[in-house]
């Protein structure tokens, strides 16, 4: 899994739901509305990668990753292809040998809830959404997204209220508010 | 593993690629407008709360928001230090412990 999805959140959201016996549907659609991000990154980082041909293109898709965003963006923008590229190598290597450590170090953990260890997952969310909010809207749109979607999920069951606060709240504010320039 | 595992991570892995490549692929030439580049920016300020408030808010169906439960001040010492900048894994460390801690008194 770690190699072919190589997304750590929407893997982290999956196991669970595997375990949980939920739907097959249900599980590969929650993978993409978490993934969509990706959406965002890729268009940033495409004009980067303009000289670049289409098979390569096909074949750097696959290392679009949070990180390698993070600090490519953060070091030139436009971002630097080979920076870029440097990082993401470095990501999903420590990525792929990582998961197998843990998996043979994980079973010494007995009772993961007694450390809190189940609060990672939604204490990771909430760290990336916390240091995104930049314009008073953003706020706005993570707050009203967080009400619909705890409202969506005491009605119904599995994880329609990811989708359902996730598209419709975005998709609201972006008709309504003005684009940045 | 069970075949039907196997189908669900290929699954992933197609709906994954879906979100990475075509813009990629497109967007090399072209920019996307400014509307477009706004729902994009706004999708994860939506879908991460929406991720990770019901986690910690909701049990089984029933709205779970006393101050006696642990994971909510576990969200807010997040929020909190994410927000002063502090590193990612530092917060997700001290707010792990912090349920814990608050787990073990409780």
């Amino acid at each position: 899994m770690s190699v072919l999805v190589l997304a750590g959140a929407s893997q982290f959201v999956a196991v669970p739901m595997i375990a949980a016996g939920a739907s097959p549907l249900a599980i590969v659609l929650t993978t993409y509305v978490v993934n969509m991000r990706h959406y965002l990154m890729a268009a940033t980082l495409a004009p980067a990668f303009r000289g670049f041909r289409r098979p390569w293109l096909a074949l750097i898709a696959h290392v679009v990753n949070d990180e390698s965003f993070a600090v490519a963006v953060a070091r030139h923008n436009p971002p630097d292809p080979w920076f870029y590229l440097g990082s993401a190598v470095a990501v999903g290597g420590a990525f792929v040998v990582g998961v197998p450590v843990g998996t043979e170090l994980g079973g010494l953990v007995a009772e993961p809830e007694r450390w809190g260890l189940d609060f990672a997952f939604p204490a990771v969310f909430l760290a990336l959404v916390a240091v995104q909010l930049r314009r008073w809207a953003d706020w706005l749109v993570a707050l009203a997204s967080a009400v619909v979607a705890i409202a969506v999920a005491l009605v119904l069951p599995g994880n329609w209220h990811i989708i359902i606060a996730g598209v419709a709240v975005s998709g609201i504010a972006a008709l309504v508010l003005r684009p940045e320039p | 593993m069970r075949t039907e595992v196997w189908l669900v991570i290929v699954g992933m892995a197609l709906a994954t690629y879906l979100t990475r490549a075509p813009l990629l692929l497109a967007l090399a030439r072209r920019p996307l407008p400014p509307r477009l580049r706004l729902w994009l920016r706004l999708i994860p300020l939506a879908v991460l709360p929406a991720l990770a408030l019901p986690l910690v808010l909701v049990d089984h169906g029933r709205l779970v928001a006393s101050p006696m439960h642990p994971p909510l001040w576990g969200a807010v010492l997040v929020f909190v230090l994410a927000g002063l900048r502090v590193n990612l894994l530092v917060t997700v460390a001290v707010a792990v412990a912090a349920v814990a801690a608050l787990r073990a008194l409780g």
